[in-house]
């Protein structure tokens, strides 16, 4: 009986076009929701995780020395290649890096010269905006890399920015902390 | 041309003078008689200046025919501006109904991005194809953009309006056969898509057209048949004469099926999703414009927004009441254009909502489901008339 109604049941739902209306409802549903768009590069930015491997940063000590011991470890694990490490000696009888440079047009951004640095001294950070109209631009020296940006702290967050098309770079607005652009995603 | 506009009937004559003294009131006897007697005055003052008063009569004349020229140039202005924010508005409702915002980099929320497109259209190399049939070619965009414009002459958008004294009404003609020119017309259009189709000699093209060609046949005839109700309603084909037989209740009270038939088929007419076959992007390229770029690729274009807008429009006139309003006094003009409005987002809101019919389905759409009820539509008319 009840499967007979059942039947009947999808007949008048066919005859009437229920299955075209339900997707017309879902449709006109999701016309009035929030798009997912992040405005990337007019409005917005998005902050990786921490987890992100981006671009490589050298990291100091608190005496303002640079971690580098120029054990070269980095440059050994790499699998393309693309460190280069010129060590020096100072008067302390410690070792620098006198020439530290990072090829990131070969780099896979692997991650296995942060594993290898047994003094925590490079790793990879959250910048990922550095693509450059020449190759020979791509090629990274020893302050340079001093100076890049390191982990976020607040990752996986959407923050106010705007295209600064002068330095042909994205400029960050005052504001630190964005929102979660998690909270747009439609969960039905 | 008078002849053949008036077959007799009071309404018709109305309308027929309704194209001769065009700035005049055209309704009725009255308006016939107002008309007259202004131009006897008219005759009477300058018969003092002038010993001809057929001159009176020839200026009489010619501020018709101006009016004429006016209205049409404004119409074709108006439909050719159309496509403009019909295509932002598109984009808008598929990226919002997408969960994306469209187009948001040109001007305020990418309102300026269809003056982009166009620009970009008017400077793109219009490039024909080596072994295309050049005739053919150049012809089929022209073919395929002029007939939804003709068509608009038969549309009326409201009874008249009053400007600086003088009653000016809101279509180009009155005809009595409006429905059969519009149905005439728009059948030429047809071979627009046929020839683009055919004249590129390309294999997607072609079968574009094949597809265009078996859908309109199909389409058609319905679409016909599904509108004689409304004729049988309003015992009249001016699609005015149906308007006014709505003033109380709508069409679509009367006709639910007719509507159905008709706005089915006429979204085959339109060539939208879900029956987009001759231009199906997923697998024919992107159908019979394939091979056009430029401007050409624009004709196609605007021809199918104003078609859109036209199969929006009859289903106003015919089944939604034209532009009688319910429940909100708002004017006339207003309730048309709202009305329409309320048909094109339909029209926008099934693409991006439907997948496309196989072209077999479409087939048996046309011929199994919808002649047969836009028949029986016919036959139960018939009988709860008579």
């Amino acid at each position: 009986m009840s499967r007979a109604l059942d039947r009947a049941g999808t007949w008048v739902g066919w005859a009437f076009f229920a299955d075209l209306a339900s997707a017309l409802a879902l449709t006109f549903g999701y016309m009035f929701s929030r798009p997912v768009t992040m405005q990337y590069p007019d409005k917005e930015k998005w902050v990786p995780y921490s987890r992100y491997r981006g671009h490589h940063f050298l990291t100091r000590d608190e005496a303002g020395e640079i971690k580098c011991v120029a054990c070269e470890l980095c440059a050994r694990i790499c699998p393309c290649d693309c460190i280069e490490v010129v060590p020096y000696e100072d008067e302390n009888g410690k070792r620098h890096p006198a020439k530290f440079e990072i090829d990131t047009a070969r780099c896979l951004f692997c991650g296995l010269c942060e594993d290898a640095c047994p003094a925590d001294a490079i790793a990879l950070g959250q910048q990922y905006e550095f693509s450059s109209f020449s190759s020979r631009d791509l090629v990274i020296g020893r302050d340079d890399l001093l100076a890049k940006p390191g982990k976020a702290a607040t990752g996986g967050s959407v923050v106010a920015a705007q295209l600064n098309t002068e330095k042909n770079v994205l400029v960050e607005t005052k504001e630190p902390r964005g929102y979660d652009w998690w909270r747009n995603i439609r969960r039905t | 041309m008078l002849h053949w506009l008036s077959p007799g009937s009071q309404r018709a004559t109305a309308g027929a003078t309704g194209i001769a003294s065009g700035a005049t009131p055209l309704y009725r006897g009255r308006s016939l008689t107002r008309s007259r007697s202004w131009s006897t005055a008219e005759a009477r003052i300058s018969s003092r200046v002038q010993p001809f008063p057929q001159v009176a009569r020839k200026m009489e004349l010619i501020v018709a025919l101006g009016l004429i020229v006016l209205k049409v140039a404004l119409l074709i202005a108006i439909l050719l501006l159309l496509p403009l924010p019909l295509t932002w508005l598109e984009r808008k409702i598929a990226g919002h109904m997408q969960q994306r915002m469209g187009p948001m980099r040109v001007g305020w929320h990418g309102l300026l991005q269809p003056v982009a497109d166009g620009i970009k259209l008017l400077t793109k190399e219009d490039h024909i194809p080596a072994e295309a049939d050049r005739f053919l070619f150049k012809l089929a965009p022209i073919l395929a953009l002029a007939p939804p414009f003709v068509v608009f002459v038969a549309i009326p958008f409201g009874e008249s309006i009053s400007v600086l004294g003088n009653e000016i009404t809101l279509y180009v003609s009155n005809m009595n056969v409006a429905l059969l020119f519009i149905f005439a017309v728009i059948g030429i259009e047809v071979y627009g898509v046929i020839f683009g189709g055919w004249a590129a000699n390309s294999k997607y093209a072609v079968l574009g057209s094949l597809r265009t060609c078996a859908q309109m046949i199909s389409y058609e005839i319905p679409m016909g048949f599904a509108v004689i109700g409304v004729v049988m309603l309003a015992q009249s084909m001016s699609l005015i004469d149906i308007v006014r037989a709505q003033a109380d209740v709508w069409n679509v009270v009367y006709q639910p099926i007719g509507f159905f038939v008709f706005f089915v088929a006429g979204l085959a007419e339109a060539q939208r999703i879900p029956f987009d076959l001759a231009e199906a992007e997923g697998d024919l390229g992107a159908g019979f414009h394939t091979e056009y770029s430029g401007i050409r690729f624009a004709f196609f274009m605007v021809s199918e927004y104003v078609i859109m807008v036209l199969v929006s429009v009859l289903v106003v006139i015919l089944f939604f009441g034209g532009w009688n309003g319910i429940l909100l006094p708002l004017p006339p003009l207003l309730w048309f254009a709202l009305k329409v409005a309320f048909f094109v987002y339909v029209f926008m809101w099934f693409r991006f909502t439907f997948p496309r019919y196989r072209y077999d389905q479409l087939m048996a759409i046309g011929w199994k489901v919808l002649l047969p009820l836009a028949l029986a539509n016919i036959i139960i008319t018939g009988i709860l008339l008579s």
